[in-house]
């Protein structure tokens, strides 16, 4: 991974995308929603990745996690160039050193909120008791340690969330990618869950979010803003005059 | 994904007593019908079998037992006088008609062979004196012909007419039914010649022993002197009789298309049940591909769950199957549960499940981690 000297302080780049563009094509149309991205995100950061509705934000989220080849240009994740990767190669790596945290939550219903994180853990290749000893710590640190054999649909929505987050942390990732994650809840557990995230944000860990809500930007190191399939600002928010001024959808 | 694939099915209630009741009437339907199959081969060729000997001499001609005509003495001097030739026994196998207690005639099956130690004829001894036998127009019947010889539970001493003969139950067998559905009525030589109308010394078969079983193609040739006698093994003549009955009556077909029907059906429940299941959880399991979930690992979803719903619902089926068998056997059918019968039901199940399974591993393989961001 690259290392870069800012400020005393050394931030590895987890996720770079140099020149990146991505095009569908439906039917015999192509449509282009990527255009000629560049972007990385660092250790030590929470990125959050705004702009409007179909302005390629999530699309963009494929293709850096490598769950999504770019058309043109090249993306590396952790070290790794991930775009010249096959399919199975490409998973080895997100198994290594990503989590994931989606707007649905998607935990298996008929597990408890232990075994959600141990299975992930167990998948990974971890012996089936550390898995679970493991994903109790995990879950503890979201604040579940007292709902560790709930089922999914015993939690509440921040409460599912939290399972993610645990999920996602378990494997101790280099990089989160979040999707939305505050879609589905109300405000004041979305400002809490986000700010739990934050939390788990280290010289080791970034974090970088897919979201609409402004209200966000007070726990973000950086925002990079995109339309219409192009970066149209990528700044630390410590420069920001005034975060408010940023843009709510 | 052992875990995960077995809680989620355990958890839908619905789905899984839907599935496990499709596995296991399927399977109670194969182990059914390959047992009636079976039992159906066997009681074809059942006197052939219990019989035994290493060749028998018949009529040419002859593609069943059931179809005897009657042999001269002239074979049995000829087949003595091959030095490979152990010893030589006369059967007797023919249809006579029966007048039962009522006055009502039926028909059935006489038989009758020359004894030959260490093997007991009839078989299956359940009440009375085989040795009876040898008394004037002492019969044996069978328990489960007892109804259609208006006979009472306990028949000994009873009596009826074959072929205008009284004759005396002294001996009842359990389980030697033949696939006409005839009964069989077991007695000596001398009485059985009487009850047929035979002449002294005369047969229908002569079953023949060896000194040893690598002559038989030797004493095949021998016996050419005799064109219109032919001389098959033991093991032959059993499967042409089965053939014969079980082949060509359509019944084994009728058995096995309705055993095929069920499976098909069985296979349909399962399929749609892990087809749901598994589209249910698409989302899930494209969160696991995101990880770093490999397709194995995936298919593994699927595959735990048909597993499990193989291995129970087999053994439901086989005790569903126990019970029916009992039932039936109440009714004269006999469903065979041999080792054979076991394993290819289980066989017949587990191939059922995997077919089932075919759509929900194709739904999981192509499951696109991308699916999960929206």
């Amino acid at each position: 991974m690259d290392t870069i000297q800012t400020a005393g302080q050394r931030d590895t780049v987890l996720a770079r995308a140099l020149a990146v563009s991505k095009t569908f094509r439906s039917g015999s149309i192509d449509v282009t929603v990527l255009r000629d991205v560049t972007l990385q995100v660092r250790t030590g950061e929470l990125v959050l990745l705004m702009g409007p509705s179909g302005s390629g934000k999530t699309t963009l989220l494929c293709v850096l996690s490598g769950l999504l080849r770019p058309s043109a240009g090249a993306v590396d994740l952790c070290g790794v160039p991930i775009s010249r990767l096959p399919e199975r190669a490409a998973g080895e790596v997100r198994r290594r050193n990503v989590g994931f945290v989606f707007q649905t939550y998607n935990l298996f219903p008929a597990l408890s909120a232990l075994d959600n994180v141990a299975e992930v853990l167990a998948l990974k290749g971890m012996a089936r008791e550390q898995a679970r000893a493991v994903a109790g710590g995990s879950l503890a640190g979201v604040g579940l340690g007292a709902r560790l054999d709930h089922r999914p649909g015993e939690l509440s929505g921040g409460e599912r969330q939290r399972v993610a987050i645990a999920r996602a942390l378990a494997g101790d990732p280099s990089l989160i990618f979040g999707d939305e994650p505050t879609a589905a809840l109300d405000r004041q557990t979305g400002l809490e869950i986000v700010a739990l995230l934050k939390q788990h944000v280290n010289e080791h860990r970034g974090v970088l979010l897919v979201t609409h809500d402004a209200r966000l930007l007070q726990f973000a190191d950086r925002v990079i803003e995109i339309d219409d399939g192009r970066i149209v600002r990528d700044e630390s928010i410590r420069s920001l005059p005034a975060v408010k001024a940023v843009p709510t959808q | 994904m052992r875990r995960i694939a077995i809680r989620s099915i355990l958890f839908d209630r619905g789905k899984l007593i839907a599935s496990l009741l499709g596995v296991a009437l399927a399977s109670t339907l194969g182990f059914v019908q390959i047992g009636l199959y079976e039992g159906f081969v066997r009681s074809s060729s059942t006197v052939i079998d219990h019989v035994g000997g290493d060749m028998w001499v018949m009529p040419r001609g002859l593609n069943v037992i059931d179809y005897s005509q009657i042999l001269s003495v002239g074979p049995r001097g000829l087949l003595f006088s091959h030095p490979c030739v152990a010893d030589v026994r006369g059967l007797l196998y023919g249809f006579s008609w029966v007048q039962r207690p009522s006055g009502t005639r039926s028909t059935a099956i006489v038989v009758a062979v020359e004894p030959r130690p260490g093997r007991q004829i009839p078989w299956g001894h359940l009440l009375g004196n085989a040795a009876d036998l040898n008394e004037p127009l002492r019969v044996s019947v069978d328990r489960t012909d007892l109804h259609k010889l208006e006979l009472p539970s306990n028949p000994l001493g009873k009596n009826f007419e074959i072929n205008s003969l009284k004759v005396t139950v002294s001996a009842v067998t359990d389980g030697i039914r033949s696939f006409t559905l005839n009964p069989y009525i077991f007695t000596s030589m001398t009485n059985g010649r009487r009850l047929l109308g035979l002449s002294e010394n005369e047969v229908m078969y002569y079953v023949v022993d060896l000194v040893d079983r690598r002559c038989a193609a030797d004493l095949v040739q021998w016996m050419r002197r005799y064109p219109d006698i032919e001389v098959v093994d033991s093991a032959t003549w059993s499967r042409e009789t089965q053939d014969y009955w079980v082949g060509g009556s359509g019944a084994g077909a009728a058995l096995a298309f309705t055993a095929i029907l069920g499976m098909f059906v069985g296979g349909v429940i399962v399929g749609q049940t892990l087809y749901s299941m598994a589209k249910e959880h698409l989302l899930e399991l494209a969160t696991l591909k995101a990880v770093g979930a490999r397709p194995m690992e995936l298919a593994g979803f699927v595959l735990w769950q048909v597993a499990f719903l193989a291995s129970v619902g087999v053994v439901c089926g086989f005790v569903l199957a126990l019970v029916l068998r009992r039932a039936l056997s109440h009714v004269g059918l006999s469903v065979v549960v041999s080792a054979g019968t076991v394993s290819l039901s289980i066989l017949a199940t587990l191939l059922m499940c995997i077919f089932a399974s075919v759509t929900s591993l194709s739904a999981v393989f192509k499951v696109e981690a991308a699916k999960v961001l929206r």
